[in-house]
């Protein structure tokens, strides 16, 4: 069991803990002032601890009385450096701005949150601060508290441009779902995006600076990092220019000839494009962390072992990358040598659009059963199976080359990247002990094969776990069980909520489950109920149709988005109507002619 | 990719609105994501779902439509074909790589060249002819073969729910 006086320990919100930082700080400044006054204060004292290396050689002036302003805060300054207590205070503010920045910038640029992404931003948070410990403590294996707070505040920088990083590229692809995204948040996102390359620059000249210090080894554990950084930022930049250019172009020509031209062209150009930076990526992740093992004496350590698992991973992506690549090449030579484009008369007498695409073709690839598609159309759905889309014949047969070309596991490839099981290496369940405290697991896994999924808003992890709850209480609904375990992030604390009754299945569940408990619904359902016709039908009244507009709702698809969803709301509603409508008329119906029977 | 599927989906949705099947309405409930549809379907006439209007969501893939949505109804439903929590068991909603149930011909699986419509219209065939042989709801499938009358009266109950008639 949990310890449970601390279950419920609330984690001290941001407005509480940035007020407490500033009042300690006051209170240090303060003290500090107060030291200052005093005549013969700077002398070496009792204050001169170890922290004083750092600035109190710098300076021996006393002038106790006519200091300037300037003076004063860097006297102030010196003495709080010398101080421990005050020295902590400071991390302490600094933290706190940095939060608060950060919430700024959220505010900002992303507004509210999706649930997805809190969950995704978490678990990457946790995740990072997990392997820049074992980085820190168990690789570089510092020694003084100095080189800590060195290394602590680079990668406190660094986590925050990467995690920004992340969110942007969460959002822009949330963004890329939808039609009528606003101007303004693509601004935004993009300036967002373009001050984190920007940093990143300045974070190379950093480890440069530190490198020239510090030595190569470690300029060259700063530098991959940044790279890193830097890569996956101009990534997502360059995707969202594609795409702000495909909107405008959409709107400018609506689909002409001219624009499906260039769509086959940046085909193969996009392609590469996503390969090499993913490639470049995994690459220069992968010599980080053969770097980080060959060059620290950690063989047989535990961070070894977190460092292997790593690379193992990253190894096992670059080679899936690589398989997938061959795929699509060999796919693609295909396609060329044995498929002829379409011509002229041929697409003329074919007047349909590009059954893939819905899209007007003007160049177009035939396959042997005769059906056309565009070319990019048909190579992505050729990559994941082997069949002419339209009438299902098996393009294989004809070219037995494919079967030994292509080993079978390739043809699922794009299934079972999404739904390969994920191992965890190791799992801390911090809300055993405290609610606040996170969950986290060394997931030697594809964290990207999370984010393709991101209209699921769950990941792997809890996805695991609402299963294990379901599997006890199948009536309750996995989305249900999801939620509340985003709350608790523990099963034994929803099993608990479960049992206590403070989940319940929603309403539609429920009601069917009221005097069944065990969730099987079909027995409420069968118990016995007044048979429809000693119904008075009479009393429900039908003429609440509204039937003004029913006419035009049918045949006009409205330019605006917000106009489409009230037709449609509207629509749907006149729906139901109508069909409750007919249905009590034609039970009404019913009972009349029951009567009748019986009268008669 | 998803600037692709937006315009596919963008189409799909301007013909279901003005060429409307039958006892169909189907679109995106909220148009800042326009992956997540509801879909409004009619019972067929002469069936056990007779003049219920059931409410599903619809939720596409960023390569839609080289992968297919996945389907689930959010009213209740008692179906043989539609598991408990509502999600639906056709072979068309299926990828032509996986088959969970082990029995299905690639012919009849996921292709690009399906689309919304003919997904709804063969949800509603499965609600009109149960495929007793996938048992994805175990129990409805049993009460559908063995017991029909009962089944009947089930379906008609779930109808009256989803009209918001008392039953």
């Amino acid at each position: 069991m949990p310890v449970v006086p601390l279950e419920r320990l609330p984690l001290p919100n941001l407005k509480v803990y940035s007020f407490v930082s500033v009042v300690a700080l006051s209170a240090c400044i303060y003290y500090a002032a107060q030291i200052i006054k005093e005549p013969n204060w700077n002398y070496p004292t009792e204050f001169d601890k170890k922290d004083s290396g750092n600035a109190a050689g710098a300076r021996n002036t006393t002038d106790a009385d006519g200091r300037t302003v300037g003076q004063f805060v860097s006297d102030v300054f010196t003495v709080m450096i010398r101080e421990p207590v005050c020295v902590w205070t400071m991390i302490n503010m600094a933290f706190c701005w940095f939060i608060l920045l950060g919430r700024a910038v959220q505010k900002l640029v992303f507004g509210d949150l999706r649930v997805s992404e809190q969950q995704q931003l978490r678990d990457k948070f946790w995740n990072f601060v997990f392997y820049k410990f074992i980085f820190v403590f168990g690789i570089i294996n510092v020694q003084y508290i100095d080189e800590v707070l060195l290394w602590c505040s680079w990668f406190s920088l660094l986590g925050f441009l990467h995690l920004l990083s992340q969110l942007s590229k969460d959002r822009f692809e949330y963004l890329s779902f939808s039609p009528r995204t606003p101007f303004w948040s693509h601004v935004k996102l993009m300036a967002l995006l373009a001050a984190i390359f920007a940093l990143s620059g300045f974070m190379f000249v950093v480890s440069i600076f530190v490198g020239f210090f510090g030595g190569l080894n470690t300029f060259f554990f700063m530098f991959y990092e940044v790279l890193l950084l830097a890569i996956r930022t101009l990534h997502v930049i360059i995707r969202y220019a594609f795409h702000l250019y495909d909107i405008r172009n959409e709107s400018t020509t609506p689909a002409t000839s001219e624009e499906s031209r260039t769509l086959d062209k940046r085909g193969p150009v996009s392609y590469y494009f996503e390969l090499g930076f993913d490639l470049t990526a995994l690459i220069i992740d992968l010599i980080h962390h053969l770097h980080m093992l060959l060059w620290s004496n950690i063989f047989l350590s535990m961070a070894s072992l977190v460092i292997c698992m790593q690379l193992r991973f990253l190894f096992h992506e670059i080679q899936r990358k690589y398989k997938k690549h061959r795929n699509y090449l060999w796919v693609r030579n295909h396609l060329e040598q044995n498929y002829p484009m379409a011509t002229k008369t041929e697409l003329q007498e074919n007047s349909d659009n590009c059954a893939i695409c819905w899209e007007n073709m003007d160049a177009a690839r035939k396959l042997p059963c005769g059906h056309l598609f565009h070319n990019t159309c048909l190579l992505s759905w050729l990559e994941q199976d082997t069949s002419c889309p339209t009438c299902r014949m098996t393009l294989n047969i004809q070219n037995p080359s494919v079967t030994s070309l292509e080993p079978p596991e390739l043809q699922a490839d794009p299934q079972e990247n999404t739904r390969r099981p994920f191992n965890h290496f190791f799992h801390f369940d911090g809300s055993r002990y405290v609610s606040w405290l996170p969950s986290f697991s060394v997931e030697v896994s594809h964290v990207q094969a999370i984010r393709q999924n991101h209209m699921a808003a769950t990941n792997s992890q809890l996805d695991a776990m609402a299963r294990q709850v379901q599997t006890l209480f199948p009536h309750i609904p996995l989305s249900t069980i999801i939620e509340d375990l985003r709350v608790t992030r523990s099963v034994e604390l929803t099993v608990e909520n479960v049992l206590d009754g403070r989940l319940v299945a929603p309403p539609m569940f429920r009601d069917l489950n009221l005097d069944e408990p065990t969730g099987r619904h079909t027995l409420s359902l069968l118990s016995t109920e007044p048979e429809p016709s000693s119904r008075n039908w009479d009393e429900f009244n039908t003429d609440s149709v509204e039937t003004e507009d029913t006419v035009t709702l049918g045949s006009r698809f409205s330019k605006s988005s917000t106009e489409r969803e009230k037709i449609l709301h509207k629509r749907k509603e006149h729906m139901i109507q109508q069909a409750r409508k007919r249905y009590i008329e034609k039970q009404k119906a019913a009972a009349t002619a029951v009567r009748c029977e019986l009268q008669s | 990719m998803a600037g692709s599927a937006l315009r596919r989906l963008m189409a799909e949705y301007k013909q279901l609105t003005l060429n409307p099947p039958e006892g169909i309405i189907a679109g995106p409930i909220n148009e800042e994501n326009f992956f997540e549809w509801e879909a409004l379907i009619t019972g067929p006439e002469g069936t056990c779902f007779e003049g219920g209007v059931f409410p599903a969501k619809l939720v596409f893939p960023a390569d839609y439509p080289l992968s297919p949505p996945k389907m689930q109804f959010t009213c209740e439903m008692f179906h043989p074909n539609i598991y408990s929590d509502g999600r639906v068991c056709i072979s068309i909603l299926h990828a032509p790589g996986d088959d969970p149930m082990g029995y299905e011909s690639s012919a009849e699986r996921w292709s690009p060249v399906q689309s919304v419509e003919k997904i709804l219209l063969s949800v509603v065939s499965m609600l009109a002819e149960p495929n007793d042989e996938s048992g994805a709801n175990v129990d409805a499938a049993k009460m559908w073969r063995e017991h029909r009358d009962e089944f009947n009266r089930i379906a008609e109950k779930i109808v009256r729910r989803t009209l918001g008639i008392p039953t």
